[in-house]
């Protein structure tokens, strides 16, 4: 879409401020990095949040997702769906086994004997 | 339409407004995706005859195991590169006899080039590349060059695949899945492992992706913004819309595969341990690796690419067949826009099922659910989409054809595809069923006598188009009768076979497992003789092919079929540029046979008062 | 002929040609990142050893993560000034942009080295120690060497007398005649033997060969034969085979016990007591922690080294607490070569190693993950900026007479570069921080 030259000169003065705010939720990120929370997975989803925000950020204003076409909205509705469905793996992996259905070592099967 | 729009003298009127290519320009390094659809076209087909061909010769070794390949010999027999044969089957197949080796890099090269190389690039690549924008009323592809980088891109991919045959240590042996570990340690002590085939698989699958990519999202931006005036989303025929969403799945299902391939060629050339658990021996000796890492992360990550990647097999199958039998039939397309939505509910769900390949991973229960529940679901769009065909053709005046042969025969083969994989849906069938030749049937069923079935009708039955020459429908039948006939011989006992427990890597053919496979060892010799006698059909469609160029019957219409859509309204073949003049769509895209109207199909061109839109537009302008 | 809605957007869509292709392309990208990091998550969480935090150079990733900012917000701005037609303030930005993808691969090069130079050995115990390797790095020295059969088929000369301290060595073959291994010799001897179906040609040593070969060259060695990875196997006497470390930090958590770790057989009980101190200092400080947290096992199971002797150490830090607070590491600041003299060394046999590796892909998966997807994302930095500069470069004449065509391109490129920028943004505190 054509956009003025005084909106455009609006834009410019927007973009350097987001830019600082990026810097410094740089600095905070690295700081919050040597802040020992409770437990350490805390601090990840802290540092993932503060991240998170920052890349919404750049989507949002530095690649226009603000204003956008809705086809664009679409495509990318589906991609992060699928994308999802990518982040489940390790959990497909690790969190759900066979482990809650073993038998455990019932004398005379072939498993005989306890685990260790 | 009349037959006086039939010959348009395209020659002298246009010539002032493009300047002559080259011949390099015009037929190799071509912007045009008529040229370029057809340089998929035929390099899929050579790569399928290659592909099969290597089955032939697997097929011997199951069927009569440790013995000589008739002929095989005779390679080093051949003129100039005998000698260079020569050396090559002293080292894979001593005496003419299949080794080990040799066989288990038949079968993942062959698993390996019929998908990425024969069936994708001449179903999605070729058909969608000529077909689609002519279909939509387009005058190219959104982005030309990138298209011609695409397939070249493939081009380099595929020379990389077949070139690693001739490496010392042979091609890739770890079957077309290349689970790790074994994949990640195949070979490792050699000097320099960039020069083992199983790297250079990977290499050739970076390319072969990267070409993809650039295609899916050529072929996703032209359907997008490229449309005709009036030719809205539910005008546009099915074919463009499967195309469409096959091109989605390839956008968001390859880059996956991409990591996988990555990362294994991380396990092979740098040492890492991505998929190499802790602790790993081969050979009785721990390997110089870190561990930690795990091999069911290769088999996620694969997965979730290759069950996309079925759909992707099976999506331009259906959209030939949804051109192909309302065109012959004389019937609109039944439901379509149940097929649309359909078409798009599969395409998400294929994302979301890719597990069921994996149910004896020690996956627990829960998962197991999930991707049992999803994988029983996503048959009901397969099976909408089977039916809608089906029943278009539901009081047709059908015309037997060659292409309406196949693609008629198409619908209870790819009917037993899908029926058979229901069964394996379910974990515990699956227990029994996974990794035995019954899974071979299953998808072959699908793929072979389904999709490949469908690409033949797509071959004859736009040929005219191409070559302004009809193919021998004699011809056509002398192909088609045997090949459904040997299909059927090769597919339906490996069935039985997988049932009795045959495993699908066996070398022998299992003639050393005898408590599973005694007295029924006769199925080998049955299917493999299927094969050949598969191979024997496939030469009158070869000579049909390359004798129609010059001698078939030539049309008498740009519309030799008297279809609907927009590809047949343009000179025959199309010229650079495609259309004479801009083309305006009207109505929907399947009206055969609509009452009141004197002749049985109104092209979508056409407007309302019954005069092609092309004139009126062309009138319009003149005011 | 020309493709529609190449400059202006298509009414309907509201998109022109190239933004659409370009956000295809970028979700095809998020899915490569996505199954990337959805790989990280993955060995992280099954990961069977202390995932490492803090380990890489922050204060260069941190840099980075400003100069891919920076270059950011340059780019956007060079569209809009474009977009204005304010061609110099525009230029000014493009020539920024660009040179921040230089700074960024630059200190990216910087990193790489230091971590190919650093290395890890992993003994027998579990016990880890981390240095680098003096000069010329660690060689299996074999000597006496008369016999070597070669591989008729695999055997390549130039291959193993790389490794050989002797200079023009000469052999002799079965049948007595004396040759130099050039490469056609050896062509001659291969043929001769393939000819004859013998799968390896013997030959002796004239004088008596000693040879120095890097682990990475060789299958397996006893005490008497060693076998090359082209297949040849030479006979003689295994001089020396244990690897000097310039040890800069002990770390007993996975040791089977860390009292009798093997590190103080190499390093001395001297040490140990020095651990010990930094023990219980460490303790004290992280007591609010639970024993098996990964927090309290990285402060207190571990200890970096800055100095050669335990006397200099423990002068530096009264208290013997301070090594595990300092959180980076300690390359980047030494080069490799004339440090020896900051840390103990330590020659271990390499019966008593159980793995060791510089800090590349095969040290562990957090090393694998990070070089790929560091360099992935480097490959993608270059890929971006390349594109750039061609366009501020080259497309001088669009620049003249259809500015906005231009600008497309710009928009288009930035939007790529904002991705490579978005996904560092997540890169940096999961590798560098967390
Ligand atoms: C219609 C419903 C379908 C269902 C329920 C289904 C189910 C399955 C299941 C559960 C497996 C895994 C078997 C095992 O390894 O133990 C499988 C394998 C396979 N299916 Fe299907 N399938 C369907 C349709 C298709 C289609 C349309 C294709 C397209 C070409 C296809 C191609 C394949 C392939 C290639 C394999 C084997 C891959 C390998 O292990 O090498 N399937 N199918
Ligand atoms: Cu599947």
């Amino acid at each position: 879409m054509e956009q003025s030259h005084d909106d455009l000169q609006k834009h410019v003065k927007k973009y350097v401020k987001i830019g600082i705010i990026l810097g410094v939720f740089t600095i905070i990120t690295v700081g919050l990095s040597y802040i020992e929370l409770p437990t350490h997975g805390l601090n990840i989803i802290v540092g993932m949040i503060v991240a998170t925000f920052k890349a919404a950020l750049v989507a949002l204003i530095f690649m226009h997702l603000n204003h956008e076409a809705s086809m664009i909205y679409k495509i990318l509705l589906f991609t992060t769906v699928f994308v999802m469905g990518l982040f489940v793996l390790f959990y497909l992996a690790h969190g759900d086994g066979l482990v809650f259905t073993q038998f455990d070592g019932y004398p005379g099967t072939p498993y005989g004997g306890a685990p260790h | 339409m009349s037959a006086s729009t039939a010959t348009h003298d395209h020659h002298g009127e246009h010539e002032h407004d493009h300047h002559e290519l080259g011949w390099f320009q015009k037929y190799i390094f071509s912007t045009d995706h008529k040229v370029i659809g057809i340089q998929y076209g035929l390099s899929g087909l050579v790569m399928l005859l290659f592909g099969f061909f290597l089955m032939m010769i697997m097929r011997w070794t199951i069927a009569y195991p440790g013995t000589e390949v008739p002929g095989l010999v005779m390679l080093s027999k051949l003129p100039l590169v005998g000698n260079f044969f020569a050396n090559w089957i002293e080292q894979w197949a001593p005496g003419g006899i299949v080794s080990p080796a040799l066989y288990n890099m038949f079968g993942a090269m062959h698993g390996t080039i019929m998908v990425f190389f024969g069936i994708v690039p001449l179903g999605f690549a070729a058909f969608g590349n000529f077909v689609m924008p002519l279909q939509i009323g387009a005058i190219d592809m959104a982005f030309p060059k990138l298209n011609m980088a695409s397939f070249w891109c493939f081009f380099v991919s595929a020379v990389i695949m077949m070139a690693s045959f001739f490496l010392p240590t042979g091609a890739v042996q770890s079957g077309w899945t290349m689970y790790s570990p074994l994949a990640s340690t195949e070979g490792m002590g050699i000097k320099n492992v960039w020069m083992h085939g199983h790297t250079w698989w990977l290499l050739a699958m970076v390319f072969n992706i990267s070409a993809s990519l650039l295609g899916s999202v050529n072929f996703i931006a032209t359907a997008i913004n490229l449309r005709a005036k009036g030719m809205t989303w539910f005008r546009m025929p099915f074919f463009s819309w499967a195309m469409m969403v096959t091109a989605f799945l390839l956008l968001l299902a390859f880059p996956p595969l991409e990591v996988a391939a990555i990362l294994q060629l991380g396990d092979r050339v740098f040492g890492s341990s991505f998929y190499l658990p802790t602790g790993l021996m081969e050979g009785g000796q721990r390997l110089d690796i870190s561990g930690g890492g795990n091999p069911l992360l290769y088999q996620h990550l694969f997965w979730f690419l290759a069950h996309p990647e079925v759909y992707v097999l099976i999506l331009p199958a259906f959209a030939i067949c949804s051109d192909v039998l309302p065109c012959n039939a004389r019937r609109p397309l039944w439901g379509y826009k149940m097929m649309i939505y359909a078409v798009l509910t599969l395409a998400f769900l294929s994302f979301i099922v890719w597990a069921h390949h994996m149910y004896l991973t020690g996956m627990g229960v829960m998962m197991s659910t999930f991707f049992q529940i999803t994988t029983v679901l996503i048959s009901v769009p397969s099976v909408i989409l089977l039916t809608c065909l089906m029943i278009t053709l539901w009081g047709g005046s059908i015309r037997f054809n060659t292409q309406m042969l196949f693609a008629s025969a198409f619908l209870p083969m790819f009917g037993i595809g899908g029926l058979t994989g229901l069964p394996l849906a379910f974990n515990f069938i699956d227990l029994f069923l996974h990794d035995t030749y019954y899974v071979i049937g299953h998808f072959h069923y699908v793929v072979a006598p389904g999709t490949i079935f469908a690409l033949f009708a797509g071959v004859y039955h736009w040929y005219p188009k191409v070559t302004g020459r009809y193919m021998s429908d004699l011809l056509g039948k002398i192909h088609f009768w045997p090949s459904l006939i040997c299909m059927n011989l090769i597919f339906a006992p490996m069935l039985y076979q997988g049932m009795l427990g045959f495993h699908r890597r066996w070398y022998d053919g299992g003639k050393y497992f005898e408590q599973v496979t005694n007295g029924h060892l006769w199925t080998n010799e049955l299917i493999s003789f299927a094969a050949w006698g598969l191979a024997l059909a496939q030469i009158p469609f070869i000579i049909n092919v390359f004798v129609s160029i010059k001698s078939g019957k030539k049309i008498t219409s740009d519309n030799p079929w008297d279809a609907t859509t927009l590809e047949w309204n343009t000179p025959t073949p199309p010229p650079h540029g495609n259309f004479l003049s801009e083309p305006i769509v009207y109505r929907p895209a399947y009206e055969y046979s609509v009452p009141g109207v004197e002749q049985d199909f109104l092209p979508q061109h056409v407007a309302d008062n019954g005069v092609p839109a092309e004139k009126t537009a062309v009138a319009a302008n003149h005011h | 002929m020309d493709i529609p809605f190449t400059r202006k957007p298509r009414p309907d869509t509201g998109l022109y040609n190239a933004k659409l292709g370009v956000w295809l392309f970028l979700a095809s990208e998020v899915m490569l990142f996505g199954g990337l990091f959805s790989s990280y998550i993955f060995l992280r969480v099954g990961a069977d050893y202390h995932w490492p935090v803090h380990e890489l150079n922050v204060t260069l990733g941190f840099v980075n993560t400003l100069v891919l900012i920076l270059s950011s917000v340059t780019v956007v701005m060079a569209w809009a000034n474009l977009k204005m037609r304010k061609i110099g303030a525009y230029k000014v930005c493009m020539w920024i942009t660009v040179a921040s993808a230089g700074v960024f691969m630059v200190n990216k090069s910087f990193e790489y080295k230091a971590k190919f130079e650093h290395y890890g050995v992993k003994l027998k115990d579990g016990t880890i120690l981390t240095g680098h390797l003096p000069e010329g790095g660690y060689r299996i020295e074999f000597g006496d060497v008369n016999k070597l059969t070669l591989n008729s088929k695999t055997g390549d000369p130039t291959y193993f007398l790389e490794y050989t301290k002797s200079e023009n060595p000469k052999f002799k073959t079965a049948a007595g005649t004396e040759v130099e291994l050039t490469k056609s010799a050896w062509k001659e001897l291969a043929a001769e033997a393939i000819k004859a179906k013998q799968n390896s040609v013997v030959l002796t040593s004239v004088a008596p060969l000693t040879f120095a070969v890097k682990e990475s060259a060789t299958f397996t060695h006893t005490d008497s034969t060693l076998t090359f990875r082209d297949g040849t196997t030479i006979e003689g006497k295994l001089i020396n085979d244990a690897l000097t470390l310039q040890v800069d930090k002990v770390d007993v958590r996975a040791s089977d016990d860390p009292k009798k770790s093997l590190a103080w057989t190499y390093l001395g009980t001297e040490w140990q007591h020095a651990f010990d101190a930094h023990q219980e200092h460490a303790k004290e400080k992280y007591k609010s922690f639970d024993a098996k947290d990964a927090r309290y096992l990285r402060h207190v199971m571990q200890m970096e080294i800055h100095h050669s002797t335990v006397a200099e150490h423990n002068e530096a830090h009264p208290g013997a607490g301070h090594a595990a607070e300092t959180h980076a590491p300690a390359e980047g600041n030494h080069k490799a070569d004339g440090h020896s003299s900051h840390y103990p060394e330590a020659t271990i046999a390499r019966k008593d190693i159980a793995f060791w590796s510089n800090f590349t892909p095969k040290w562990n998966t957090y090393y694998g993950i990070y070089f790929i997807l560091t360099g992935l994302h480097g490959l993608h930095v270059v890929a971006g900026a390349l594109v750039l500069a061609y366009f501020l470069l080259f497309d001088t004449k669009l620049l003249r007479e259809d500015p906005d065509h231009l600008a497309n391109r710009i928009e288009v490129g930035g939007l790529f570069w904002h991705f490579v920028d978005l996904v560092w943004i997540f890169l940096f505190p999961l590798l560098y921080l967390l």
